[in-house]
């Protein structure tokens, strides 16, 4: 820790005075953000900026980068925070100009920002000074315009010549006296787990490179959101994000960030509710990242993930009993959630306690079938190791930040819902490796399974004339314009944050999603180089991947 | 070694066990919680036309037309573009419009899926559950309170 | 020192001959009987493969993994296995652009053929009082292990013929698989052979009906399996890798080469290399039976029965295996291959030669 930045933590959090002596004249203005204060930099003065408040301030973690469109500027913002202490943030806001949008790029800062920034350029359509690789990222290369600038004509057909399309059977001869071999793992392959294309480069079995081509599930899910009311419409479409079991915990995210905009109080009883679901999303998602990984190390339908299923389905049905749904849940609605508990109570909880007493018993077998198996632990220790260092450029966060020893869990570093009232652990491993990730992963079921266990417990005694589920919150919300906040919650994968800003309607202005798993993984190629090409397969079954939220 | 040697003991316990975790659908119809969210029913004889589920809905399914007397005429609802998320159940004052248990439905092309009120109101129940009945307790925290402005029409 | 105790050492071709042209024989009608037999033989193995690829595989699968499988069609679902057959074979067979005709082709052909091959001299008892075994050179275990190893040769060509770098990545691993594997799989069965002094396959086994101890009533046949469970055990794991099933199936490998060699095969090539695949398994429990478990040995049912329970019995472990062994990488199957399979069958086959010459 810097002398710096001991300065500027002070008890209420980060002195952003000390910040705006720290970049000196670089600042230009000010801007209060709900989350944090902005600061606004030259577009020509971004690296600098950020090496400061990296290097000096402590703020190694860049959590997103949030491209946009105003009437007379573009605008990038870059959400900074620390992994030591997620409370302190910081957004630095680089305004462009409308007729030639460059701005210098992150991407030398924090190796996160390239993934970030070509995913602002293909959209968006800032274009990144000093960028390594400036491409698009979720679109095709073959797009005309960025969708999301103003002056992109939303009816003009994207008509593309025959000639430029690259015919895929034609005779390629790049790189023929080469000894390397290029290889395209996915679209359509049994372990990209959903429409994943990597393009990989092969020496002989090893991978001497490998670009992973998202955006084949690009679905425009925060454009969805920028076109429904705040209220209701935009909380079915969380589900869909994470769809891997994660709905609730992917719900929450935009219940955080939707009720801190509106100033919403939640009750009591509403969030121990909602930690308790959600904590059943995480269980049912981490059983499905096991039974997958598993799935790519062993080879066809074994038997570890026939087992994870059904453990899941388990969590499926209490889940049903509750929401209603089994994986589009649409159950938490700003200000609560939507149901109190299903009646008989007594049932549910019972069933409930037969769940979570099982799940010891259930655990053990999969120590005995995995965990415990020497050929097993061949396969994965020492493989795919992601180091701290790496693992903070690339932005990693939840089991895989963690698997790689840093302790990093927003549920208790910056807490919402119920979590800081209760008693678990974050757990951490050192390895790195994909061996240290599936252990994350089956240490954290059993302290998701501790939260929901005291969950039960409160909520089998709360008195019954105070069960309130809602609170009061007007049928239509209309945000003061141009507040803008940024907020993340845990997920099942990691840090899901999401920002908005408003414009004084009824719908978001820009509604931007920071999705775990699109930085997990940005980290893919770090991991992999050198490996052999079932090493591959390993990591990407354990950095879990879910395509729908990778490319939104 | 010992290792390799417990996880095959561990699948051949489930092997001898003889235990199955999969049923035989649709010989044995899953059992569905009473919150379980299927196709629509539509009543038109409760329905007061007020088109808020139309408003609410997040994905325009839900299509009404009215003649110019406000009378409703039709009440379209295409439940293959539907993402279940029972907003217009919620949102109805006299529960017109239901989210039944009944996830059983076909169609040949998306055409087959857009249902007009008659086929809305013909939807079965799925094994005989009222969906009202489980789903009273959230109708208070809706439809009165609230300080905001109440738009009904 | 062992008297033979071979009960009907009448060969299959000959006893068809006799029953269809008499006591005296002529060279092609000798030509016939031996097609006919080898057509009988193929068609049990065919049978046995059939049984196991859409049916039993499914079913042994589903009850590692608690599920139901296969019980729609016909009794227990068996009725699958007509469905099956004609579902695949009514498949359009694609043959994709750029592969090298002939060797494409050939490929699921010969990995059929040299798998059926090898049953020709494998003593698989008698039923009826009609022994089934179709030759039996002095050379026998030799012939087996040879023509199983082309196997080897129709999976690289099928690879590399594919035009598919997935197949071509297959076939390689196949390869590489098989050299490291199949020496000690042949070092292995050669201390049997020590001990034997003889790679006649009918007197490999006759030699394993000698009782070996008697534990409270019950006699225990010398079979190798008890006299040397070292090698047995040495013998089944380089008979998976053999195989190629779980932990060893990397020329397959789905998760990670989609499925090797056989990618870009479809339709009645597809149904060569599956059934291939499962008679090799069966082959490969033919010899497991044959060099450690006493072949066709067994009590009160008939040889040819005991015979066929004894290989589904290793066809049961290679599942087994499968459900619960992940699949090692590359790099540690050639390791574990010239490091360790290979060292230790060499340790056994040296440790055998000195009991054997010590002791007899």
């Amino acid at each position: 820790m810097s002398s710096y930045e001991e300065q500027l933590d002070t008890a209420e959090g980060v002195d952003y005075d000390a910040i705006a002596d720290l970049l000196g004249d670089r600042v230009v203005r000010r801007e209060t953000h709900l989350n944090a204060e902005g600061f606004v930099v030259r577009p020509d003065q971004v690296a600098e900026s950020l090496t400061l408040l990296r290097e000096e301030a402590g703020f190694d973690h860049l959590s997103m980068v949030t491209a946009q469109d105003y009437e007379d500027r573009y605008e990038t913002i870059y959400h900074l925070t620390k992994y030591a202490d997620r409370t302190h943030e910081v957004s630095v806001v680089v305004p462009t100009d409308p007729e030639n949008p460059v701005s210098e790029s992150a991407a030398s800062v924090y190796k996160t920002a390239n993934w970030h920034e070509r995913e602002a350029y293909d959209l968006v359509g800032v274009e990144y000074d000093g960028h390594p690789d400036l491409r698009r990222i979720l679109l095709p290369e073959t797009w005309q315009g960025h969708p999301l600038s103003s002056d992109y004509d939303q009816d003009k057909p994207q008509i593309v010549q025959f000639d430029e399309h690259k015919n895929p059977l034609e005779d390629d001869h790049r790189g023929a006296d080469s000894d390397t071999m290029f290889l395209n793992i996915g679209p359509h392959h049994p372990a990209t787990h959903g429409v994943l294309h990597l393009k990989t480069v092969l020496d002989g079995e090893q991978v001497a490179d490998v670009d992973p081509d998202i955006g084949y599930l690009h679905r425009c899910e925060e454009q969805m959101c920028q076109q429904g009311t705040y209220r209701h419409q935009i909380m079915p479409y969380p589900d869909r994000w994470d769809y891997a079991s994660a709905g609730l915990l992917n719900e929450w995210a935009y219940a955080r960030v939707a009720e801190d905009l509106n100033d919403i109080e939640v009750p009591e009883y509403a969030q121990i509710i909602r930690t308790m679901s959600a904590e059943f999303c995480r269980i049912a998602a981490h059983l499905l990242a096991v039974g997958t990984f598993a799935l790519d190390i062993y080879g066809d339908f074994t038997a570890i993930f026939m087992y994870a299923m059904r453990d899941r389905e388990k969590v499926q049905n209490i889940l049903e009993d509750l929401t209603g749904q089994r994986m589009m849940f649409n159950y938490f609605r700003l200000g609560g959630v939507v149901w109190d508990l299903p009646e008989p109570r007594e049932e549910w909880f019972e069933n409930i306690r037969d769940f979570l007493d099982d799940l010891p018993g259930t655990l053990e077998e999969y120590h005995d079938l995995i965990t415990t198996n020497e050929i097993f632990q061949t396969r994965v220790i020492g493989t795919g190791v992601l180091d701290p260092e790496d693992a903070k450029q690339f932005g990693t966060t939840g089991p895989v930040a963690r698997a790689s020893g840093i302790d990093y869990d927003i549920r208790r570093d910056d807490p919402y819902g119920y979590y800081d009232e209760l008693d678990w652990n974050v757990v951490t491993e050192e390895g790195g490796d994909n061996y240290a990730r599936f252990l994350v992963r089956m240490q954290e079921v059993e302290e998701s399974a501790k939260i929901i266990s005291q969950c039960v417990d409160l909520l089998e005694d709360w008195p019954e004339d105070e069960r309130n589920i809602q609170s009061n919150v007007p049928r239509t919300l209309k945000p003061d314009p141009d507040t803008e906040v940024y907020r993340a919650v845990e997920g099942a994968k990691g840090e899901l944050g999401i920002y908005i800003r408003s414009d004084g309607t009824d719908k978001p202005g820009r509604f931007k999603i920071r999705s775990p798993c699109f930085c997990n993984l940005s980290a893919l190629n770090a991991m992999s180089k050198g490996e052999y090409v079932p090493d591959l397969v390993a990591t990407l079954g354990s950095l879990d991947v879910i395509l729908g939220e990778v490319d939104r | 070694m010992i290792g390799v040697l417990k996880s095959m003991a561990t699948t051949l316990k489930h092997a001898m066990d003889g235990s199955t975790f999969t049923v035989e659908y649709p010989d044995v119809a899953p059992e569905v919680s009473p919150r379980f969210r299927g196709v629509h029913k539509f009543s038109q004889e409760r329905c007061i036309w007020c088109r808020q589920c139309e408003n609410v809905c997040p994905n325009d399914t839900i299509q009404i037309v009215q003649d110019d007397q406000r009378n409703g005429e039709q009440y379209n609802l295409h439940i293959g573009q539907c993402v279940y998320c029972r907003l217009c159940e919620e949102v109805c004052p006299v529960d017109a419009i239901l989210l039944t248990q009944n996830f059983e439905f076909t169609g040949d092309t998306k055409d087959d899926l857009v249902y007009n009120k008659e086929q809305l109101k013909n939807v079965p129940w799925y094994k005989d559950i009222d969906p009202l009945e489980s789903r009273e307790p959230d109708r208070g925290a809706w439809i009165g309170e609230g300080e905001g402005e109440v738009d009904y029409q | 020192m062992f008297a033979p105790l071979q009960s009907d050492p009448v060969l299959l071709p000959e006893t068809i001959a006799r029953l269809l042209f008499g006591s005296e024989i002529a060279i092609w009608q000798e030509a016939v009987a031996g097609f006919l037999a080898a057509f009988l033989i193929a068609n049990i193995m065919l049978a046995n493969a059939g049984v196991a690829g859409p049916w039993a595989k499914r079913k042994i699968t589903a009850a590692f993994t608690d599920r139901i499988a296969v019980n729609r069609i016909g009794p227990a679902g068996l009725l699958i296995i007509p469905a099956a057959a004609v579902q695949l074979m009514a498949k359009e067979l694609i043959i994709p652009d750029g592969v090298d005709r002939p060797a494409y082709d050939l490929a699921p052909i010969l990995l059929a053929l040299s798998a059926l091959l090898g049953f020709a001299v494998i003593p698989m008892g008698s039923i009826f009082g009609i022994n089934l075994q179709m030759a039996d050179p002095e050379t026998g275990l030799a012939f087996v292990f040879a023509v199983a190893s082309i196997a080897t040769l129709a999976l690289t060509m099928g690879g590399y013929a594919s035009n598919n770098k997935y197949s071509l990545m297959g076939g390689l691993r196949a390869i590489a698989q098989n050299i490291a594997y199949e020496i000690p799989l042949i070092v292995t069965a050669a201390s049997v052979v020590i001990f034997t002094g003889t790679l006649q396959t009918s007197e490999i086994v006759a030699q394993q009906s000698e009782p070996l101890v008697t534990i409270a009533g019950l006699t225990i046949p010398s079979w190798f399996a008890f006299v040397n469970p070292f090698a047995f055990v040495l013998f089944m794991v380089a008979n998976l890798a053999e195989v190629g099933r779980n932990p060893f199936d990397i020329p397959e490998a789905p998760t990670e080469i989609v499925a090797g060699y056989m990618t870009e095969y479809s339709s009645i090539y597809f149904v060569l290399f599956y059934m291939g695949e499962f008679i090799h398994i069966f082959l490969g429990g033919a010899i497991v039976a044959t060099v450690f478990l006493g072949g066709p040995a067994g009590p009160v049912l008939p040889g040819f029965i005991w015979f066929i329970i004894k290989i589904w019995a290793v066809f049961l472990f290679t599942q087994w295996a499968r459900s619960a062994v992940p699949r090692v990488r590359i790099d540690q199957l050639i390791e574990i291959g010239w490091k360790g399979m290979l060292v230790l069958s060499f340790a056994n086959l040296v440790l055998t030669a000195v009991i054997v010459g010590v002791m007899l």
